[in-house]
């Protein structure tokens, strides 16, 4: 786990028991890939409007909370701001809202969207001719969804090559409807697929850096709650809990004990 | 009204280069002088409805003008959330227009009928919702709403209520005031019912194409008279009953499926809202008003 992987899943497990909200597993599943796309997209912290921008879409948009503490990892703004997170007047609600937050894209929530916002998002650019690319995490569960294939369809038939899907396969159906083979089905659709390690920040970044000829998807082979031994153990018990000050303690030892 | 909304549209993308079509395998072969001229801006989607809409959000986003088009329920009822949170929440402007609505697809049944469209995309903050009567209703209100950034939706129907009012968006229309007792308000192409149902009945008629925003001033004039909404839908009855202590009726449709097919007509004449029928609601409207004078209970 690279230093700024393990701060983000510091700051979650802090803002969450501070807050009293956060769905932490997810966010813990994603933050490798969160911190692929902001390495690899371009963007500028300082002007989140900047025209050219590529475009970053949270599409399992629980995960809020992994997005708000990656983009203050990355200077959009203070972390300090996100401990307000779900507070009444908090900028920084459980599902972000575009409205509110800087740097964030789409205001997400109900699973399904990303992916169609993000189709239209790569049509303009393809219109506009520009070089401008989309980035949407999707989650597996999430995919349970109809209109994540049906989005898919649409993207492998306009042959949007500049849009990329990064699939976050953390398991997190095991207990409902599982997609065993998320590549294969991917591939199917018409997507250019690849698989990686989903905690491997480089990896990831290599197979958004390939050339790609039609829609690019990554399968991220992720654990819900990464990092954190506590988590993993029990990852349903925790998917919508925030940890008493005696639990932050013990997950932010296991973090840093895995991150050794 | 149909090929209104090509000839208006294919004639404002001569000069509009942010006009993109998204459509859902409908109308195509209408449009196909578009598809011919603007390849590029023309996309037939696909039968995939809830993706039609979140991808026009997308264009949207970036500066182009989406035109999502398909049948209404497939497009208002199948793809309510993306309209609510990819459209209105998110503040991304499209223009969607359905065709079908309420029974022009008569014959198809209860699949294809859509009648409470216009109630729930009024409830969405930021929609605009039109429900045009006419061809130049459609053209006038399609020019002046299309480019404002906000989500705008167009009801188109197969028929005309024969009338040629200089429409403007947000503004109902005075078509008679008789200075009677009982005030018909009405929408859309029914108007052309209502007016030979009343043509020798002491009424006055109020008459809307848009439905949201939608103009108390006009109403409020009206508001000491007895009211009979006349809709082949839902949406204006509930927003005329948004002005507070209004004694209004309303007459139009029964909380059960229509499972019976036919023409428009025929449909319509089930249900009373055939200008005979439409007459005795008006009558026995006008009747209720007499009695009130005897019998002050009566609103």
């Amino acid at each position: 786990m690279t230093p700024a992987a393990r701060q983000i899943r510091e700051n979650i497990i802090r803002v969450s028991q501070h807050s009293g909200h956060g769905h932490i597993p997810t966010c813990f599943s994603i933050i490798e890939m969160l911190l692929a796309v902001y390495g690899e997209m371009r963007h500028d912290p300082a002007r989140p409007d900047w025209p050219d921008r590529d475009i970053f879409i949270l599409s399992k948009g629980h995960a809020s909370l992994g997005h708000y503490t990656t983009l203050a990892q990355l200077g959009y703004f203070p972390i300090d701001e996100v401990y307000s997170f779900g507070a009444h007047h908090s900028k920084f609600g459980c599902h972000a809202d575009r409205l509110k937050v800087p740097g964030i894209e789409a205001s997400t929530g109900s699973l399904g969207h990303g992916i169609g916002l993000g189709v239209g998002m790569a049509l303009a650019f393809k219109l506009d001719q520009s070089p401008r690319r989309v980035f949407v995490i999707v989650g597996d569960g999430e995919a349970n969804e109809g209109s994540v294939w049906e989005a898919i369809m649409v993207a492998t038939h306009q042959q949007l090559s500049n849009l990329t899907i990064l699939y976050d396969n953390n398991g997190s159906q095991s207990r409902c409807m599982p997609i065993p083979n998320p590549a294969e089905r991917l591939a199917a659709f018409g997507c250019d697929v690849h698989e990686v390690p989903g905690h491997d920040e480089e990896a990831i970044r290599c197979a958004l850096r390939a050339p790609a000829n039609s829609v690019r998807a990554v399968v991220c082979h992720t654990e819900k709650g990464h990092g954190c031994k506590t988590l993993t153990d029990d990852m349903f018990a925790w998917h919508r809990r925030s940890p008493k000050q005696e639990e932050a303690a013990r997950m932010l030892e296991e973090l840093h004990a895995s991150a050794v | 009204m149909r090929a209104q909304f090509k000839d208006t549209v294919t004639e404002l993308a001569k000069t509009d280069s942010r006009i993109v079509m998204v459509f859902g395998d409908i109308s195509v072969y209408l449009f196909r002088d578009f598809w011919q001229q603007w390849p590029e801006r023309f996309f037939n989607a696909g039968i995939c409805e809830n993706t039609l809409v979140s991808m026009a959000a997308g264009l949207a986003s970036q500066g182009f003008y989406p035109f999502v088009h398909t049948i209404t329920p497939f497009l208002t009822d199948r793809s309510y959330e993306q309209i609510k949170l990819d459209l209105c929440y998110n503040e991304f402007g499209a223009n969607l227009l359905s065709c079908g609505a309420s029974f022009d697809y008569a014959w198809d049944g209860a699949t294809h009928h859509c009648y409470t469209e216009l109630a729930m995309l009024r409830r969405l903050p930021g929609m605009e919702v039109m429900q045009p009567g006419s061809k130049h209703e459609m053209d006038v209100l399609l020019r002046s709403q299309y480019a404002n950034g906000k989500p705008s939706y167009y009801r188109i129907a197969h028929d005309e209520h024969g009338e040629a009012f200089t429409p403007e968006f947000g503004k109902g229309i005075i078509v008679r005031d008789a200075g009677a007792a009982v005030t018909v308000v009405t929408a859309g192409p029914i108007l052309g019912n209502v007016l030979k149902a009343c043509a020798d009945l002491s009424v006055n008629i109020i008459y809307y194409h848009t439905l949201k925003p939608f103009d108390y001033d006009v109403l409020t004039k009206f508001r000491d008279t007895r009211m009979l909404v006349v809709h082949d839908a839902f949406g204006l009855h509930e927003a005329v009953m948004e002005l507070p202590d209004l004694r209004v009726r309303y007459f139009g449709l029964p909380d059960q499926f229509n499972c019976f097919y036919g023409t428009l007509d025929d449909i319509r004449s089930d249900l009373g809202l055939d200008p005979a029928g439409i007459r005795q609601a008006v009558v026995k409207r006008i009747e209720e008003v007499q009695q009130s004078a005897v019998s002050p209970t009566v609103s």
